[in-house]
């Protein structure tokens, strides 16, 4: 791997993005927007059960963690969507960049921006709502993580369907989260689902994450066995959608689909 | 002895049931320009995406170098370059930005100098701070042909680099296209403008459907055509002239005092002694030998 080549690639993120105002909408306001939605909610629902439920904890960590899995799940099939509008993908891949060096630079853009827009969120919710993050202690970290992972699956699955389907399939880019999210249990027990609906939530690592997060807020010890099958499932998943977006990667270059837009 | 630094044998893309390019095999030397003619959708543009990576061909072998795409991938490119006058960068970049990124895909050293000295030598040293969007046509294609030189490329492949450039630019293009070929690089440039291709071209493929129909230099592919123009300004005789051709079977037309008969090279002088022999008087003669897009557009006649 050149990471001269990497490194054009990030830099290139950020010539792009400075120039694009509705970029840093997309990292820092409509995570706020939804922050102060749900805080406001939270803190009513709060005052509501006279504090006998903090909701404000409960609700704001969801929204705070699920934007983390939200943003994951779009930054790298964003960017190459973006190629493909600007037709500059057999510019790129004309030079000696390779597929592994694109989808480095492309990652190390996304965790910067996963990190800038957490740190963004964390201190928003700490002004307005009084929420410390780090009362959730060090499972955050795992939290994170395996959010992160189960984001980067669904994004490579997505980049790949969009390099073989083209613009039609691009919607899912945006679509996926709202899909994903009643089956992840963001702001409800697993039991709070049709039974038809928890095997299906079984499969998404999302949902032991979340039961994690509910587990820690509740003062429980963290459930280990929860964390570890997240973990079992992000790394298969991770791993077979890589190997599928590079499957489907040369599938494009068989079919001419990389340069389909001439 | 002449060096081959790209060898392509046999090479075929099929797309399902569709034939885009079949079984053609050519060969480029160091320092040699080849034109690549044809109509829409004769196989061209695929023929240099497979030659860049960009499409995997269905069989055939290529190698450029010495090397093949499978094992020597990054090694090709890097010495390879490409420009489309069809090929956008990122709109909202400016050009300094997009060939600055280009210049760090290429490792190429000292980026900002070697990108103001082409930007000069393509006449947008002004512009490199506006955004690529707001370019027009022309100058987003001298943009496309400084990030193709801005490597040091050894073999440079151009589709259609002077489309939507006013001539004097069109000009300056090709003055270094042909520098770069005095420098040693090897072209494979596809055209629709056949001057263009006569003027730089040391040798010229012509496909269609997929096929190499022909390969020669520019001159003698127009020499395959053999019709040749003869136009007279009559004084006296214009329907004796008129007449004698259609009998000798000429393609003949008739404009004012001029009249025009499409003849072979070869039947030219019996064309002249005819009508000397009628008594025929014209006060002035232009014989239009054929030429390059004379042939292309007999050939994609004939394979319609």
């Amino acid at each position: 791997m050149n990471l001269m080549r990497v490194w054009a690639i990030i830099v290139k993120f950020w010539f792009d993005t400075k120039r694009d105002m509705f970029r840093l909408f997309d990292v820092f306001w409509w995570p706020a927007f939804n922050l102060f939605v749900w805080g406001l909610l939270s803190t009513y629902l709060t005052q509501l059960s006279n504090g006998s439920v903090n909701f404000v904890l409960l609700f704001l960590a969801g929204t705070i963690f699920w934007s983390f899995f939200d943003r994951a799940s779009r930054d790298i099939s964003r960017s190459m969507v973006e190629e493909l509008w600007n037709r500059n993908l057999p510019n790129i891949f004309s030079t000696p960049l390779t597929l592994t060096e694109y989808v480095a630079g492309v990652l190390i853009v996304a965790f910067i921006k996963l990190v800038i827009g957490s740190i963004f969120l964390f201190v928003l919710s700490r002004i307005f709502y009084g929420f410390e993050v780090s009362a959730l202690g060090w499972p955050v970290i795992y939290l994170m993580a395996g959010l992160m992972m189960f984001g980067w699956s669904v994004s490579f699955l997505i980049q790949a369907f969009v390099l073989r389907y083209g613009h039609t399939v691009e919607v899912f880019i945006w679509a996926v989260t709202v899909l994903l999210q009643p089956f992840s249990c963001v702001f409800y027990p697993l039991s709070a689902l049709p039974v038809w609906a928890q095997w299906v939530a079984r499969a998404f690592p999302s949902m032991y994450l979340f039961e994690a997060m509910r587990a820690i807020i509740a003062g429980n010890s963290l459930p280990v066995g929860d964390i570890a099958w997240s973990f079992i499932l992000n790394i298969v998943y991770l791993t077979g959608s890589i190997v599928f977006f590079y499957r489907t990667f040369r599938y494009a270059k068989i079919n001419g689909l990389l340069t389909k837009t001439f | 002895m002449d060096t081959i630094v790209l060898s392509a044998r046999g090479l075929t893309k099929t797309f399902g049931g569709f034939t885009a390019v079949d079984h053609i095999s050519f060969s480029l030397k160091e320092g040699e320009v080849l034109g690549i003619l044809g109509p829409n959708g004769a196989g061209k543009t695929t023929t240099l995406f497979m030659l860049l990576d960009l499409i995997t061909p269905t069989s055939g072998d290529l190698t450029m170098f010495g090397m093949r795409y499978a094992q020597d991938r990054e090694k090709i490119l890097q010495r390879v370059n490409f420009a489309s006058a069809y090929m956008d960068m990122v709109p909202r970049m400016t050009i300094m930005e997009n060939l600055l990124i280009m210049a760090m895909l290429y490792q190429v050293k000292n980026p900002r100098q070697v990108i103001i000295v082409w930007a000069q030598s393509m006449g947008i040293e002004s512009i490199l701070g506006q955004e690529y969007q707001k370019l027009s046509a022309g100058q987003k294609t001298r943009a496309q042909m400084c990030k193709a030189f801005l490597s040091s490329p050894e073999i440079l492949l151009l589709d259609e680099p002077t489309a939507s450039l006013d001539p004097d630019i069109s000009v300056t293009v090709r003055e270094q296209i042909v520098a770069a070929k005095n420098r040693g690089v090897s072209v494979i440039i596809t055209s629709h403008n056949m001057a263009e291709v006569e003027e730089i071209c040391d040798r010229v493929l012509f496909i269609n459907h997929g096929k190499i129909i022909a390969e020669d230099t520019p001159e003698g592919l127009a020499q395959k055509v053999r019709k040749a123009r003869v136009q007279l300004m009559m004084t006296d005789g214009q329907k004796r002239t008129i007449a004698y051709a259609k009998r000798a079977g000429f393609p003949v037309t008739a404009s004012g005092r001029f009249v025009t008969i499409d003849v072979d090279e070869d039947d030219i002088a019996y064309l002249l002694a005819g009508l000397a022999d009628k008594g025929v008087q014209y006060g002035q003669i232009t014989i239009d030998k054929p030429t390059l897009e004379d042939y292309f557009i007999a050939e994609s006649r004939r394979n319609l």
